[in-house]
C-alpha cells in the first residue's frame, strides 16, 4: 500500500512538473541566461506561434526570387485568434485570405489543437469551385505555399517535434538581408540552439538556431540534410510592438533561402494589429464562405 | 456639357471611394484554345476570348457590402470553321442573361448574414458531381469541362443565413428567379447526343411531311413557382454535416411527345422535384493510421425526379416518370510523398426502376437524359485524382480520371504554369471513351488538346 501511494504521489508530482513546463498564454516571456535549452525553445515556439496575444491581423507580402533574380509576389490578409481552450483543444485559428490577383479570394481557414501530436484541421476556399474543400493536412515537409520554407517551419512544428541541446551563448554575428541590404541584429545576444528531429529519417538532421534574448524569437538558422550539409537558412525580424503597454515580439521579415537551387523567399508582414477583440464567429466556415471573389 | 459634369462627378465619387479603400476591383482576359484530336489537320473547336471585371463597395465597412461581377466571351472558332457555323450566333457568342456572374448585397450583422441578389450556391462535398449541388442551374455548353462556377449559372434569390451557435449556420434559400439548364446548341462539339437524335427524327418527319410544334413551357417567375432550399450545418466533435432540402421546378426540360394527325407537338416541361440530402466531412488528425485521411461523403434522396423512358436501342424517348432515386458519394483524400495530392471518389445513382412497365408488352427502359441511350438502375461512378507541384508552385501537374462500370470514361491529364504573376498557362487534353450511347462516350471522336492563358488584374 505504502509503495502504492509513494508511486501515486510520484506520477502526481511528474504531471505537475510538466504542466509547469508549459507556458501560460497570454503572457510575454523571455529567455533569461540560465535557462535550460528546453526553456529557451518553449519561449521560442511561444514567441513563434503569437500565444501572448488574444488575436493578430497582418498583411503579407511574399517575394519568390528565383536564381536569376525573377521576383514574383503574393499577398495575404492573415488573421489569428488564440484560444488555449482546454476544452475543446484548440489552440489558436487562422484565417488566411490570398488578396493578390491571381489568387484573390482563395481562402484557409485552419484550427490548431493544443494536443501535440494532433494535427491542424483545414478548411479551403476554392474560387473556381465557389465551394468549401475540407482538405488534408498538408505534408510537413512541403513547401508552405511555394515558398523556401516548409509546413512545419511556418505552421506545425511543435516543441515536441526535436530535441534540444544549448551549445553557447553568444552576439549574433549579423544577417545581411539581401532583400533590403540592410544587416540586422548585428551583436545582438543570443542563444545557440542545436534542435534534432524526434522523426527520422527525416528531411533534415539537425537545425542550428539563434534564439534573440530580447524578444525570444528564433532570429536565424541554419538546416542541416541527413548527410550533414548545410541545405537552407532561415532569417527572421523579430521587434517589439507595443500594444498596452506590453511589448509584443513580432516577426516583420523572414527571408529564407534553399542553397541547393539557390531560390529565396521574403515575407514581410505589415499593418500589423493585435488584441482587437476578434470575434470567434470569424473563424468558422461560414465566415470563410463569404469570400466574394 | 451637363453630361461632362456628371462624369466628373462620378469619376470623383469612385476615386474617393477608392482612395478610402471602400471600393475595389479585379478582373481577368482569358484565351481558351482547343483543337479536336481525332483531325489529322486539326479542328480548331474553340479560340474563345473571355473577360471578366469584379467590383466590390464596402457600403458601411464589413457590414454592409455590395459586390458584382460581369463577363463577356467571345468564340471565333465559329466565324473559322464554316462546319460549325449553323447556329453561330448561339454557339459563337450569345451571353443569354448570365453575362451579369455576380450582383448582390451582402448584410452581415451578428449571428446573421444575408445574401441578395444574383449568386450562386454551392452545396455538397462532391468534386465534379452534381448530387446536392442542385440550387441552380447549370451551362453544359462545353460538357462538364469547364470550372464549376462557370457551369452555375446564377439565380436571383434572398440568402439568409442565421448561426445560432458557434460553427453552426441555418441557410433559408429563397429564389423566385428561374432559368432552364442549357446544353450545346447543334453544331458545337459537345452537343448531347439526345438532341442530335431528336433533331434527325424532326427533319424525317419533315421530309415525309409532318409539322412540329414545340412548346416550351418555362416556369413563371412568380412567388408560388419560387425554389426553396434550407441547409443546416453543425459540427459533432470534428465531424463537419449538413442536412439538405430543396424544393422547386427541375431545371432541365423533359419533352412529352404527342400527335395528332401529321402534326408532333412537343411539350418541353419543367416538373416539380425534391431533394432531401446530407453531406459531411472529417478530417483525422489524431494519431493513428488514418492520420492525415480526409473522409467526405453526401447522399440525396430525389423526390418525383423527371426521369426519362421509353426504347433506347431506337433512341426514342416515351417520356418521362416521376421517380424517387437516390445519389451518393464517398470521398477520400490524402497528401502523400511529400507534394502530392490524391483524391478518390466512388458514387452510385441509383433509379427507382429497373423498368417501367410490369408487363412485357409495357416494358420501357429508364434513358440516359443526354444520349436517350440505355440508363442502368444502379450506376457505379469513380473517380481520381491526383496533382502536385514543382518548382516553388510554378508548375502544377493534374491528372483526373473519372470513369463507370460500363468501361466509359474521361482521362484529363493538365499542367499549369505560371509565367508571371499574374499569368498563367494551362495545356492538357480531354480523352473520351465509351460507347456512343455513354455520357462520356458519346464525345469519343470530340478528344481534345487544349491550351489557356490567363491574365488576372
Amino acid at each position: 500500500m505504502k509503495k502504492l501511494l509513494v508511486l501515486l504521489a510520484a506520477i502526481v508530482l511528474m504531471a505537475n512538473i510538466g504542466l509547469a513546463a508549459e507556458l501560460e498564454y497570454f503572457q510575454v516571456y523571455k529567455p533569461k541566461g540560465g535557462m535550460k535549452a528546453d526553456e529557451i525553445m518553449r519561449i521560442e515556439y511561444f514567441v513563434k506561434y503569437t500565444k501572448f496575444a488574444r488575436d493578430a491581423e497582418l498583411k503579407g507580402k511574399a517575394y519568390f526570387i528565383d536564381k536569376s533574380g525573377t521576383v514574383r509576389e503574393k499577398e495575404t490578409l492573415r488573421q489569428r485568434i488564440t484560444l488555449g481552450r482546454k476544452l475543446d483543444d484548440i489552440a489558436y485559428k487562422d484565417l488566411v485570405i490570398f488578396t493578390s490577383p491571381a489568387v484573390r479570394g482563395m481562402g484557409t481557414l485552419t484550427w490548431t489543437y493544443m494536443f501535440p501530436k494532433r494535427q491542424q484541421d483545414s478548411w479551403l476556399w476554392v474560387p473556381s469551385l465557389k465551394k468549401i474543400r475540407k482538405i488534408s493536412s498538408a505534408n510537413a515537409d512541403d513547401s508552405f505555399l511555394g515558398s523556401d520554407f516548409t509546413n512545419e517551419d511556418i505552421l506545425t512544428r511543435r516543441f515536441e517535434d526535436e530535441t534540444y541541446t544549448l551549445l553557447r551563448e553568444e552576439n549574433f554575428k549579423g544577417y545581411l538581408c539581401e532583400f533590403d541590404k540592410k544587416t540586422y541584429f548585428k551583436d545582438a545576444p543570443c542563444f545557440v540552439i542545436e534542435a534534432k528531429p524526434i522523426k527520422k529519417p527525416w528531411y533534415y538532421s539537425k537545425r542550428i538556431l539563434w534564439v534573440d534574448k530580447d524578444t525570444g524569437g528564433g532570429i536565424y538558422e541554419e538546416m542541416y540534410d541527413p548527410l550533414g550539409r548545410m541545405f537552407k537558412t532561415l532569417f527572421k525580424e523579430y521587434v517589439i510592438y507595443d500594444v498596452n503597454g506590453k511589448g509584443y515580439p513580432v516577426q516583420a521579415m523572414l527571408e529564407g533561402k534553399d542553397l541547393r537551387t539557390g531560390h529565396r523567399t521574403v515575407i514581410v508582414n505589415s499593418d500589423i494589429k493585435f488584441d482587437r477583440g476578434l470575434s470567434e464567429n470569424l473563424f468558422t466556415e461560414r465566415a470563410l464562405m463569404q469570400s466574394r471573389w | 456639357m451637363k453630361k461632362h459634369i456628371w462624369i466628373l462627378i462620378l469619376f470623383l465619387l469612385t476615386s474617393l471611394a477608392y482612395a478610402e479603400d471602400k471600393l475595389s476591383f479585379s478582373g481577368s482576359l482569358k484565351n481558351e484554345t482547343s483543337i479536336r484530336i481525332e483531325s489529322l489537320n486539326g479542328d480548331l473547336t474553340k479560340e474563345k476570348n473571355i473577360v471578366e471585371l469584379a467590383g466590390q463597395y464596402k457600403i458601411k465597412g464589413d457590414e454592409l457590402v455590395f459586390f458584382t461581377k460581369a463577363k463577356y466571351w467571345y468564340d471565333a472558332a465559329y466565324d473559322a470553321r464554316d462546319k460549325l457555323d449553323i447556329a453561330q450566333h448561339y454557339n459563337g457568342h450569345i451571353q443569354r442573361s448570365d453575362w451579369l456572374r455576380d450582383c448582390y448585397l451582402d448584410y452581415t450583422n451578428g449571428p446573421w448574414l444575408l445574401r441578395l441578389g444574383k449568386q450562386q450556391v454551392a452545396w455538397g462535398q462532391a468534386d465534379g458531381i452534381t448530387i446536392l449541388d442542385r440550387v441552380n442551374p447549370v451551362d453544359l455548353s462545353e460538357f462538364w469541362l469547364p470550372d464549376m462556377q462557370d457551369i452555375r449559372i446564377p439565380l436571383w434569390m434572398a440568402n439568409i443565413n442565421y448561426s445560432p451557435k458557434l460553427n453552426s449556420n441555418l441557410q433559408l434559400l429563397f429564389i423566385p428567379d428561374w432559368e432552364q439548364s442549357e446544353a450545346a446548341y447543334l453544331g458545337a462539339p459537345f452537343v448531347f447526343r439526345s438532341y442530335t437524335e431528336f433533331d434527325a427524327f424532326m427533319q424525317l418527319m419533315m421530309r415525309n411531311g409532318c409539322t412540329w410544334d414545340v412548346k416550351l413551357n418555362p416556369v413563371g417567375h412568380q412567388f408560388n413557382n419560387a425554389t426553396w432550399g434550407l441547409q443546416w450545418s453543425d459540427r459533432i466533435g470534428d465531424l463537419d454535416y449538413t442536412l439538405n432540402f430543396l424544393y422547386g421546378h427541375y431545371y432541365n426540360a423533359r419533352n412529352v411527345i404527342s400527335t395528332s394527325g401529321t402534326k408532333y407537338i412537343v411539350n418541353r416541361n419543367f416538373p416539380l422535384w425534391r431533394i432531401y440530402g446530407g453531406s459531411f466531412n472529417k478530417t483525422f488528425t489524431n494519431p493513428g493510421p488514418m492520420q492525415g485521411v480526409t473522409l467526405r461523403g453526401e447522399f440525396a434522396y430525389y423526390n418525383d425526379e423527371p426521369t426519362y423512358f421509353g426504347n433506347p436501342t431506337a433512341a426514342s424517348t416515351k417520356g418521362y416518370k416521376r421517380w424517387d432515386n437516390k445519389f451518393w458519394l464517398i470521398g477520400i483524400d490524402r497528401n502523400f510523398l511529400t507534394r502530392w495530392t490524391g483524391s478518390f471518389q466512388f458514387s452510385q445513382y441509383i433509379l427507382e426502376h429497373a423498368k417501367v412497365g410490369r408487363t412485357v408488352a409495357q416494358e420501357t427502359y429508364p434513358m440516359n437524359a443526354y444520349t436517350y441511350g440505355p440508363a442502368d438502375q444502379v450506376e457505379n461512378i469513380f473517380s481520381l485524382k491526383l496533382s502536385s507541384h514543382f518548382f516553388n508552385d510554378r508548375l502544377k501537374p493534374e491528372v483526373s480520371w473519372s470513369f463507370t462500370d460500363d468501361n466509359q470514361g474521361k482521362l484529363s491529364p493538365k499542367v499549369n504554369y505560371e509565367l508571371k504573376d499574374n499569368l498563367v498557362f494551362s495545356v492538357g487534353v480531354h480523352y473520351f471513351y465509351g460507347n456512343v450511347w455513354d455520357s462520356n462516350g458519346q464525345f469519343r471522336d470530340e478528344n481534345q488538346f487544349y491550351t489557356q492563358l490567363k491574365y488576372t488584374f
